[in-house]
């Protein structure tokens, strides 16, 4: 389903280049659970990033459902991106749209009936309990209400992918559970999620109650990935073969 | 596109012009301006056609034929003046008729009629009236070819004159047009872009969710284009108001000038569908070039 092959991005600054991830390679399939974890700067919103054709690789490409995304032409680009439901570390909720119309914007640009948009908008919200803050702007919430009309506003058109980045980044610890827990749910239903947090307690603990894949990126490299323990070995000869040639700090 | 999602983006682009309604009432001033100096032009070139035409009609070239003219030699003339290319209309006037003409105009001073009775100075004559003044001059050629013609007298200079005016005039009131179209589009391709330059971010993350650009583009169009037609429609009043007094003033105070092309202007009846579609069309038009040039640069997320 998402699959990176040799994917290397580095981003240009105005004084500089600013290498986020290097040499990348990682095949997610349909249906599974993917935790990313990683420092901060480790490169995990580039990775998503690329999937949802935010940024564009500097080398090698990304392909969803076997279609290269370097070569996907513009027009399509939409419709790609339909097919998913992105929940941003930043939000970007739409300021001059109230709650319910910001989720209801996402169900519209896809095509789907007024009926269908008036029936779904309250139950998505209602999944994150924000059923009663319809009809407030965003600037009317607090930060992790925002993440939540986020979260809501990423499943409510029924994407084949979820992709989170730090979706409960400012949420307190029962509330993120439960949006977790929503996650794995939707999960069983055969939709990819790829989450993206630091919260590594969270992640052992339901990583081994639903049995999660879990990919580790340090430094924009894989350092582990449970579906593939042999990565790890891989990563630490790498680290280890560019210290001898003198380009680590240590 | 659902008829849905046509409403609705229909609605975002009104609900997104009120929200600008700054912006919009400036722009949409300037459009009504220029709209309002179209019409004005318009209005000034139909009636330049309109006297030219009037003064074409009111034109009779004069040919005058010998004194000694015999009978057969008029029959003659009259009907090779009337197969004359562009000649509409002839009549003739014997010298009789002339005689009495003047006779008449100085009844109170003299007795003309029987002054002249066995010896009528005045030249037996036909009065010709060319299509367009245009052709005047050719015709006027032909008639001196003719047998027994002593004399054409055409009046070139006048009509020479109205028909460069109008040429004038016409080409000034299409640089008018012009100029002023390209302004409008600036105009509105400006307001649309400070618009779209304000939601830009907006705008990325409607592409992010997957939005299509003309999805996007949508309500900007319609703003674009409902303002033009509400400049169309305050223009239509104003101009076709203004014009219909206008036409009063003139028809209710007549002058010398005014009587020599006919006295009255053409009537508001026939040329305010002309003004009305004609605005609407610019401000559609217009609009549409305005905002399509202006949407492009922030849709490619
Ligand atoms: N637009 C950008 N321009 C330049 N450099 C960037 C840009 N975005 C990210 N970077 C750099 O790329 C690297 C990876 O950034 P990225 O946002 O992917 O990290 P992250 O793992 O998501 O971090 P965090 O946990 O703090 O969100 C960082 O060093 C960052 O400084
Ligand atoms: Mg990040």
């Amino acid at each position: 389903m998402i699959d990176f092959e040799h994917v290397s991005k580095t981003y240009e600054t105005h004084n500089d280049e600013n290498v986020a991830l290097e040499d990348i390679n990682i095949h997610i399939d349909e249906g599974e659970f993917v935790f990313i974890l990683g420092h901060s700067g480790a490169g995990k919103s580039t990775f998503l990033k690329l999937i949802q054709m935010e940024e564009k690789p500097t080398e090698g490409r990304v392909l969803i459902n076997g279609q290269d995304l370097t070569k996907i032409k513009r027009r399509k680009v939409p419709y790609l991106r339909r097919q998913m439901g992105v929940v941003f570390q930043d939000f970007r909720l739409i300021p001059t749209m109230t709650v319910y119309e910001n989720v209801a914007f996402a169900m519209r640009v896809t095509n789907i009936s007024t009926k269908k948009i008036k029936a779904r908008v309250p139950f998505a919200l209602s999944l994150v309990g924000l059923e009663d803050k319809m009809d407030r702007l965003p600037d009317e919430l607090s930060g992790g209400e925002q993440q939540r009309v986020a979260v809501a506003r990423a499943l409510a058109h029924g994407p084949k992918i979820i992709i989170a980045d730090e979706p409960t980044g400012n949420i307190d610890p029962e509330m993120s559970l439960d949006i977790m827990q929503l996650f794995e749910a939707i999960n069983k239903v055969n939709i990819t999620v790829v989450v993206v947090t630091h919260e590594h307690e969270l992640v052992n603990k339901l990583a081994a109650k639903y049995n999660n894949r879990v990919i580790t990126l340090a430094d924009g490299m894989v350092a582990s990935d449970t579906a593939h323990p042999e990565v790890a070995r891989r990563y630490a000869a790498k680290v280890a073969a560019r210290s001898h040639d003198g380009y680590d700090d240590e | 596109m659902r008829f849905s999602s046509f409403t609705y983006l229909v609605g975002q682009g009104l609900h997104n012009l009120r929200a600008n309604r700054l912006m919009t009432f400036a722009s949409m001033g300037v459009l009504t301006v220029c709209m309002l100096l179209i019409g004005a032009a318009y209005l000034l070139g139909v009636n330049i056609d309109a006297m030219v035409e009037y003064i074409g009609d009111q034109n009779e070239t004069v040919v005058y034929m010998n004194l000694d003219a015999t009978e057969d030699q008029i029959a003659a003339a009259d009907s090779a003046i009337r197969s004359t290319a562009h000649v509409v209309g002839v009549t003739y006037v014997s010298p009789q008729e002339v005689l009495s003409i003047y006779s008449d105009m100085l009844a109170d001073y003299i007795d003309l009629e029987s002054a002249f009775s066995s010896d009528n100075p005045f030249y037996p004559n036909y009065r010709v009236v060319v299509d367009s003044p245009d052709n005047i001059p050719t015709v006027k050629q032909q008639l001196e070819q003719i047998d027994g013609v002593y004399r054409v007298n055409a009046p070139l200079d006048l009509s020479n004159i109205f028909v460069s005016l109008q040429r004038t005039i016409s080409y000034a009131c299409y640089a008018v047009v012009g100029v002023l179209a390209i302004v409008s589009i600036v105009v509105i391709n400006n307001t649309i872009k400070i618009t779209v330059f304000n939601r830009r971010k907006e705008i990325g993350i409607m592409k992010l969710v997957g939005a299509t650009n003309g999805f996007i583009r949508f309500p900007f169009f319609v703003e674009g284009v409902t303002s033009g037609l509400i400049s169309a429609a305050i223009a239509s009043g104003v101009v076709c108001g203004a014009y219909y007094a206008l036409c009063r003033w003139y028809a209710e105070n007549p002058t010398t000038l005014s009587q020599m092309f006919g006295g009255q202007l053409v009537p508001l009846t026939e040329v305010w569908y002309y003004i009305v579609g004609g605005f609407a069309l610019l401000g559609f038009v217009l609009c549409g070039i305005g905002t399509a040039t202006s949407i492009r640069k922030h849709l490619n997320v």
